[in-house]
């Protein structure tokens, strides 16, 4: 049965409902073909202007809130052994202690690799367009895995300033235990998986069997 | 004519809002990656195209005269004069 507990599914559910109505129009004007006056151009105007709109609205939020998720990002296959250690309760590499952590939760890929300012969600939307179109002129015929395809790596370093979201870098411990290294860290000349690099022990480029296909 | 314009015009802004619905529906039901940004970019040009198709019908019909002509024989409200000759005479 189908059920709404988050926004996206409540956004979602009045986008498939107005997305309905509006073809319930559409199949009654084609139907009965009735007279161009005035009620039937308000009901027109509902069916493809006011309920589109409606669908456009939600339906881009829903959307754009389920690209936030783990769910949507592990639906390329290349990204299949990313998706399998993040959900592994089992793994103790980076990714699946945050993904078990609950602030981070189903959107553990996204807070971790989203940019960090102010159009962030912009940028990092348009590097999505980028992982697609890469995806399908590269990655579509790989194998299961993405075996066979250039090895996956991120478009620029990635920068300590998302770990720093939630770990700081001023706290007394964390400044006691990193020791010489602390203002290295802080001005950006280290970068936190210089160190902690087991971040996603079955990537592709970890595996000496695809390593051969070189990064880009 | 404008009035038979303004008819293929709503025709075919009603379907293709049609299209579009059931394509930016199928990505909310179905978020594959493609299919999400092909409906969210197609789907939404192709609802925004036939809206503007709409509204163009409605001008050409404003333009036109109003309400489109009936012809009689579709209209009941309208009763068709005797014609000369013919028909009952005046109590």
């Amino acid at each position: 049965m189908f059920s709404i507990h988050t926004t996206e599914q409540l956004l979602k559910a009045i986008a498939l409902a107005s997305a309905v109505l509006s073809v319930l129009i559409g199949v009654w004007y084609i139907v009965r073909r009735p007279h161009l006056n005035r009620l039937t151009k308000s009901m027109l105007l509902l069916g493809l202007g006011a309920f589109p709109l409606i669908v456009s609205l939600t339906g881009n939020i829903a959307s754009f809130e389920y690209t936030l998720s783990r769910p949507f990002c592990g639906s390329c296959h290349v990204m299949g052994p990313y998706l399998r250690d993040a959900e592994d309760p089992k793994s103790n590499s980076l990714a699946a202690m945050h993904s078990r952590n609950h602030k981070f939760g189903e959107n553990s890929c996204y807070t971790c690799h989203a940019d960090y300012q102010m159009f962030g969600a912009i940028t990092t939307k348009q590097n999505g367009m980028k992982h697609l179109f890469k995806y399908i002129t590269e990655y579509a015929n790989t194998g299961p895995d993405g075996e066979g395809g250039p090895t996956i790596h991120l478009y620029k370093p990635f920068k300590s300033g998302a770990c720093m979201q939630c770990h700081s870098a001023t706290a007394k411990k964390w400044v006691e235990t990193h020791g010489d290294s602390a203002d290295a860290i802080r001005s950006g000349e280290m970068n936190c998986i210089d160190c902690h690099n087991e971040v996603h022990p079955l990537a592709l480029s970890r595996r000496p069997a695809t390593a051969k296909g070189g990064s880009k | 004519m404008k009035h038979e314009m303004s008819k293929k015009l709503v025709l075919l802004s009603v379907i293709g809002t049609m299209v579009a619905m059931v394509f930016m529906a199928s990505s909310l039901v179905y978020p594959h990656p493609l299919l999400l940004v092909l409906a969210m970019s197609i789907g939404q040009g192709i609802a925004l195209f036939a809206l503007v198709l709409y509204l163009l019908a409605v001008a050409l019909d404003l333009q036109a005269g109003g309400p489109i002509y009936i012809p009689p024989e579709e209209n009941p409200a309208v009763e068709t004069p005797p014609a000369a000759g013919g028909g009952s005479p005046p109590a």
